[in-house]
């Protein structure tokens, strides 16, 4: 009897070794960011075609400063590097992550607080690595891990930029961190695991655009640090890739090739069109953090480099989200039809929405203004709907329609009622989003 | 230069595409009857129509608005529902100080043309987006009831 015992410990103790194994397994070795292609991995030097690296051809011949600030560009270092309001590059910018608040350091070439010491060896051991130049550790905020695919000579070009810009004296802000989340030299683990640490290699069987595209959404455009699904560890699970993410309370949502979740419905020309411009007819605009990374990077790059993304990402294999409805059909023109039990959603949509927008959603003035068929309409958590209520969206440049921000016009209970309204009026699958969401999402 | 059907009439303007058309007809074409409030369609003012839908003309690129004939204050008197709002807001003296009321005139006549019989949940909903800061939202309301009843008696 005793013996059975025995045995039967032993082997639940060893199914829980290796069930853990196996969990912790998968949890710590994902697959790489292009795994999903096939193919044969050839180094930068064998690969026949035009270089999948660097920059335009029309740049060829463009100073190292001129090619630096096109990097920079595209790896967008500019929209986290600089406050609200604050010089661009001098840092400053608060994000707010489950484990406290971070500051973006100064990346300008001020000796004192920015990176004017910093040698190309720092500078590159940091963009790769995420090792600062005195040796702590960067929490991957910074996104090395997509970073570490840029050849050295595309980082030293983004160092050469930024160190002719004009040095700015801005001391870096601590983060708020508590134990052990302060402890930095824990993030040496994190980087063994999830960060490879290993350059571009193009695929043989593929395109010289698709291979451009590869290069530019994996590394400098560091897409999946957003829109693919992190672990239990924060490490991207690109078991999930381009699935939907999350940033500063946004839901950046899938961008695999399902085709009513994902963008696989989307010609080639409207995933051109969003990047270039932020606005794909009858499919989405831009707002919130890919509103930036549209005004700051996307829109900055040639036609070239933005059909090449966009040819990559169409090849990116579909995953549907389950917690995405899709798209509905136009709502009626009538007010009179529609959700009925949300007199205060009602009131506020006809008081503040409808002038633009239409009660059939279609918009009342221009294109981007279309409610119906946005993936924000049919995403239950309502989180998008309400931040782009409180801070407004669109291009807010002058003479340019954009959409104001209702922060200060309506309480948490009138924005909770109206984002609720517009999920069930527009999309397929109505939000229960309650004021203190809101409230929360006002905070970021 | 772009050509535009302004109150049955065509008038031509040397302007880009993305000028908001409340610059238009304000500042090019000297028609002052519709007015700039908020500028970003929040408050109504500026309400034209296009193929007699309310629009705000202050969000609305001017290149946007292609070969769709454009309605003013100016001009809606000359159709038979701007004519019963005109008559009913004289008769019962609407107006306060004015400055909102060529928008609420807009609204409401496109609104008197496709509905019969406004209820007022349908005139919340058509008049919710034109602001009065006077308050005269009372009777407006009860020049709409007015303007609809003769407008389609």
């Amino acid at each position: 009897m005793a013996i059975r015992t025995r045995t039967v410990a032993l082997l639940l103790g060893a199914a829980v070794v290796i069930g853990g194994g196996a969990v912790a397994g998968r949890m710590l070795f994902l697959p790489g960011p292009l795994d999903f292609a096939g193919g044969t991995r050839v180094a930068l030097a064998d690969y026949k075609g035009p270089s999948p690296i660097g920059v335009p051809a029309k740049l060829a011949h463009a100073s190292l400063i001129e090619k630096g600030r096109y990097l920079t560009d595209a790896a967008d270092c500019r929209a986290c590097h600089t406050a609200k309001g604050g010089t661009p590059f001098a840092g400053g910018r608060p994000f707010k992550l489950p484990f406290g608040t971070l500051y973006t350091p100064n990346i300008t070439p001020d000796k004192a607080t920015g990176i004017g010491n910093w040698t190309d060896a720092q500078f590159l051991r940091a963009v790769h690595q995420g090792i600062s130049a005195d040796g702590t550790r960067l929490y991957p905020a910074l996104p090395y891990a997509s970073y570490a695919l840029m050849p050295d000579a595309d980082v030293l070009a983004i160092k050469a930029y930024l160190f002719s810009l004009q040095p700015v004296r801005q001391a870096n802000l601590p983060n708020s961190f508590t134990f052990p989340y302060n402890q930095r030299w824990l993030m040496g683990f994190w980087g063994y695991f999830f960060n490879k640490d290993k350059r571009f290699e193009p695929i043989a069987e593929r395109s010289p655009e698709w291979n451009r595209g590869a290069y530019l959404v994996e590394g400098p455009a560091h897409c999946g640090e957003c829109h693919t699904p992190r672990t239990l560890a924060q490490a991207m699970n690109t078991r999930q890739k381009f699935a939907g993410g999350a940033a500063e309370g946004w839901n950046a949502y899938n961008i695999t090739g399902d085709r009513t979740t994902g963008i696989g419905a989307w010609s080639k020309p409207e995933i051109e069109a969003y990047l270039a411009t932020g606005h794909a007819n009858g499919r989405s605009v831009a707002s919130g953090p890919m509103r930036e990374a549209v005004d700051l990077s996307f829109s900055k790059l040639t036609k070239g480099d933005i059909a090449a993304i966009a040819t990559y990402l169409q090849t990116i294999p579909p995953i549907h989200s389950a917690r995405l409805g899709a798209p509905a059909a136009f709502a009626a023109a009538s007010h009179a039809q529609g959700p009925a039990d949300n007199p205060i959603g009602k009131r506020v949509f006809e008081q503040a929405c409808v002038s633009c927008h239409a009660w059939s959603g279609k918009g009342a003035l221009v294109a981007d203004a279309q409610l119906t068929a946005k993936k924000a309409v049919s995403d239950p958590t309502a989180a998008n709907v309400a931040l782009m209520v409180l801070q407004g969206t669109g291009p807010q440049t002058a003479g340019r329609p954009y959409m104001p921000g209702f922060a200060r016009s309506y309480s948490d209970t009138e924005i909770a009622a109206v984002a609720n309204y517009v999920t069930a009026r527009f999309g397929t699958m109505p939000s229960k989003i309650a004021p203190r969401d809101v409230a929360k999402l006002r905070a970021e | 230069m772009l050509e535009l059907s302004i109150n049955g009439e065509a008038h031509h303007a040397d302007v880009t595409a993305d000028v908001p058309l409340l610059w238009v007809l304000r500042d090019v074409l000297g028609m002052t009857g519709t007015k700039f409030g908020c500028g970003i369609a929040q408050c109504g003012a500026c309400t034209v129509h296009l193929d007699g839908q309310p629009v705000r003309a202050c969000q609305l690129p001017v290149g946007l608005v292609g070969a769709r004939k454009i309605t003013t204050v100016e001009g809606v008197g000359a159709t038979p529902a701007g004519a019963a709002v005109q008559k009913a807001w004289l008769d019962l003296d609407v107006i306060q100080c004015g400055y909102c009321q060529s928008g609420q005139i807009m609204s409401a006549a496109a609104l008197i043309a496709s509905t019969p019989a406004p209820s007022d949940a349908d005139i919340d909903a058509a008049m919710a987006g034109n602001i009065c800061r006077c308050g005269t939202y009372v009777r407006i309301r009860e020049g709409i009831k007015k303007a609809a009843a003769e407008h389609h008696a």
